[in-house]
């Protein structure tokens, strides 16, 4: 009877053990619980591609009046490239940037950053220092909160690129 | 490496009531980024980056970047809220293994 008691909880944590080790490579490949919806927000994906996972069929209309993009002309270190966008938003509760989003064409992700502002933020500003794989266009994507979408973008010549993936 | 984490914040020295401030943040982080092996195939594991940076003023989250391995390695961000009260202002980073650093300063008007 104690035997038979033994075997089966050797058994079963036999198996129990199994199932773990089988988690732990499956969270490797996928990243940890928490981590799993960033490395959905970036992928290595064509830019075309990131742009249909991000607004799907939604029209984009050209924002050159009311986005001002800055960032240099030449990049010569494609690692640290300062950027900023700034957009022409009264920042109301009733008409603000909801989000920029930062694309870099040639990036082999290139969703760089997603930034979500609420109206209290006053401006609608972000400034980060981003990588840039080669040279290639650099766009900026307002979301307001009616939901239109507007575009900016620019050409970067990198002259050594910061990617390296 | 011990720097890991190590957060910087610069507010203007003045502000007024009112202002719409910028503020400057710096974080010490390696933000590894895609490894390939020699047949370029991407090295599967969980890279160490920063994907979130979570903005609060007077306890309402205010600006929130949700980051790739895009940003440059010791990120730097810049942001804008509007000062109305005086209080605090926090920063937190979130990296992909669970790190959590984060700055604070106090926002007062003279």
């Amino acid at each position: 009877m104690t035997d038979d008691q033994l075997v089966t909880r050797r058994a079963v944590l036999g198996v129990l053990g199994a199932l773990s080790v089988v988690a732990a490579g499956g969270g490797l490949v996928t990243g940890a619980p928490g981590t799993a919806h960033a490395q959905a927000l970036g992928q290595n994906e064509s830019v075309q591609d990131t742009m249909k996972r991000l607004f799907g069929d939604k029209p984009i209309k050209d924002g050159a009046a009311v986005i001002k993009l800055d960032l240099p002309l030449i990049a010569e270190n494609g690692a640290v490239v300062p950027i900023s966008v700034n957009v022409d938003s009264p920042m109301t509760p009733t008409n603000y940037v909801r989000h920029i989003y930062v694309v870099a064409d040639k990036n082999r992700i290139p969703l760089i950053t997603r930034v979500t502002l609420a109206p209290e933020a006053g401006r609608a500003f972000m400034g980060a220092n981003v990588r840039l794989g080669e040279t290639g266009d650099v766009r900026a994507i307002v979301e307001q909160s009616d939901g239109t979408l507007l575009l900016v973008k620019r050409e970067v010549k990198v002259t050594v690129g910061g990617c390296g993936g | 490496m011990s720097d890991i984490g190590k957060v910087r914040l610069r507010i203007p020295s003045s502000i007024k009531p009112g202002d719409v401030v910028q503020v400057r943040s710096l974080v010490i982080h390696p933000m590894e980024r895609v490894e390939r092996d020699a047949q370029g195939k991407i090295v599967q594991k969980n890279y160490n980056y920063i994907n979130k940076v979570i903005v609060t003023y007077l306890g309402k989250t205010v600006v929130t970047f949700d980051t790739t391995q895009g940003v440059a390695e010791n990120p730097f961000f810049s942001f804008t809220f509007k000062a109305t009260d005086p209080g605090q202002l926090k920063v937190q980073f979130l990296d992909t293994t669970g790190g959590r650093y984060e700055g604070t300063v106090e926002i007062k008007f003279s």
